[in-house]
């Protein structure tokens, strides 16, 4: 079994090297769904932050015993109940939001970014560094879908987290409250990184 | 074989741990969602009917409140909540759910209107999936209000009870606001709701004063 990375080199990965949605263009789905609204996100990110770390851990807790051929019903069973757990918490404590959210707090079980690092880390590494893999990596999601949110609400809304930001005669952008304003956003984050920051590996792809 | 039935003994007993503790999570919360779900309902219901609650009252003031100024009777196969006013004697008005298909789902609505069935005096929705920012919008202050003291009355066949007409461009009594940027959505709510409100008239109000 080849040695767990170091703390650090973990975090960086997650956050930054190979940040889930900038990176890897994982999570799209609920990326463009939730982020018109700065509070949605919030929630949507709490909620993928537990899920991703809890289900890191349990399936790195359960590595040695899992029946290799058997072992991704046995994630999605791990990731499904913790998703649904959250789905309840929420419907019994921010019921507003709940409503606002709508599927997509269940639909985090089809998140793939959850399943990917079960099986790309969780199930090959020790719990410790498998618990701060999720962590690192959830948060480099929150971030994304932060720094999207960030202006969709402005510009949508002219609030941020329901205070006004903008000027009174703001005209609020349409497209900004819609899916397609997210994907500008989502392409426009892309594009800097990648363009500005590449890896290593994406420069002797392109190159 | 060993291995296999090791493999079918494992997913079952994983199986059966993670879901005990999913419903115990749902078992210990249940109440309160219901909860949850009650008090939104009887907030709705207090709001249209313009029964004042004080303020952000907490979910057993207004569980207080509603049960002593609200009764609940079915006519028709739709359930009518009575208003009364403080002293629980005379009807203020009648509450009734409407709702139908919007521009994404279903909107589900309650609307009041007042003991001779002669105008409306609120409306709200408590239900839907319609694009924040756009349709969601229906369930803004400026748009529900306009519909208070709205006069309804029996039309003739092809006539609606209101209409929904471009920001400003409404030159009849009748003729309200629409959503800007939200047709799909407002032309639902026009819809539906002159569909509730025509068979409240047409049905449930005769069946009301036969008693």
């Amino acid at each position: 079994m080849p040695k767990p990375p170091k703390k650090i080199e973990i975090f960086k990965a997650g956050l930054w090297k190979d940040n889930p949605v900038l990176r890897q263009i994982l999570g799209i789905c609920s990326t463009l769904a939730v982020t018109n609204l700065m509070v949605n996100t919030l929630v949507m990110n709490a909620g993928l932050i537990f899920t991703l770390t809890m289900s890191s851990l349990t399936v790195s807790l359960l590595r040695t015993y899992t029946p290799m051929r058997i072992r991704m019903m046995v994630q999605t069973l791990i990731i499904a109940s913790y998703v649904i757990i959250v789905d309840i918490v929420i419907k019994a404590y921010l019921p507003s939001i709940s409503e606002a959210l709508g599927p997509y707090v269940g639909l985090i079980i089809t998140n793939c970014i959850i399943m990917g690092r079960c099986e790309a880390f969780a199930k090959n590494n020790p719990p410790l560094a498998s618990f701060l893999d999720g962590i690192a990596v959830a948060i480099g999601y929150a971030i994304v879908l932060m720094a999207i949110a960030l202006v969709r609400e402005p510009l949508g809304f002219g609030t941020l987290l329901g205070f006004r930001v903008m000027p009174d005669g703001f005209t609020p952008w349409t497209v900004m409250i819609m899916a397609p304003g997210a994907f500008f956003m989502l392409g426009l984050y892309v594009w800097i990184v990648k363009a500005f920051f590449p890896q290593p590996q994406e420069i002797l792809k392109s190159g | 074989m060993k291995k296999r039935l090791f493999s079918i003994a494992y997913m079952f007993f994983i199986t059966l741990f993670f879901t005990s503790i999913v419903s115990g999570v749902k078992v210990l919360n249940e109440e309160r969602i219901e909860r949850n779900q009650k008090a939104k309902l009887q907030r709705i219901i207090l709001s249209v009917l313009q029964i004042p609650t004080n303020g952000e009252p907490s979910d057993e003031k207004v569980n207080q409140t509603f049960e002593t100024r609200i009764k609940s009777i079915q006519v028709e196969g739709t359930t009518l909540y009575l208003g009364y006013d403080e002293e629980g004697k005379t009807i203020l008005g009648y509450a009734f759910p409407v709702g139908g298909p919007g521009f994404w789902g279903p909107v589900f609505g309650m609307v009041a209107v007042d003991s001779e069935a002669s105008k409306i005096l609120g409306i709200a929705f408590y239900k839907h999936a319609e694009t924040p920012g756009l349709g969601a919008r229906i369930t803004e202050d400026w748009f529900k209000d306009q519909f208070k003291g709205l006069p309804i009355f029996p039309v003739e066949e092809g006539k609606k009870i209101f209409y929904l007409k471009p920001e400003g461009t409404g030159e009849a009594p009748n003729e309200l606001d629409a959503v800007t940027g939200a047709t799909g959505t407002s032309r639902a709510v026009e819809g539906f709701l002159n569909n509730g409100l025509d068979r409240y008239l047409r049905e449930i109000w005769k069946a009301v004063k036969k008693g």
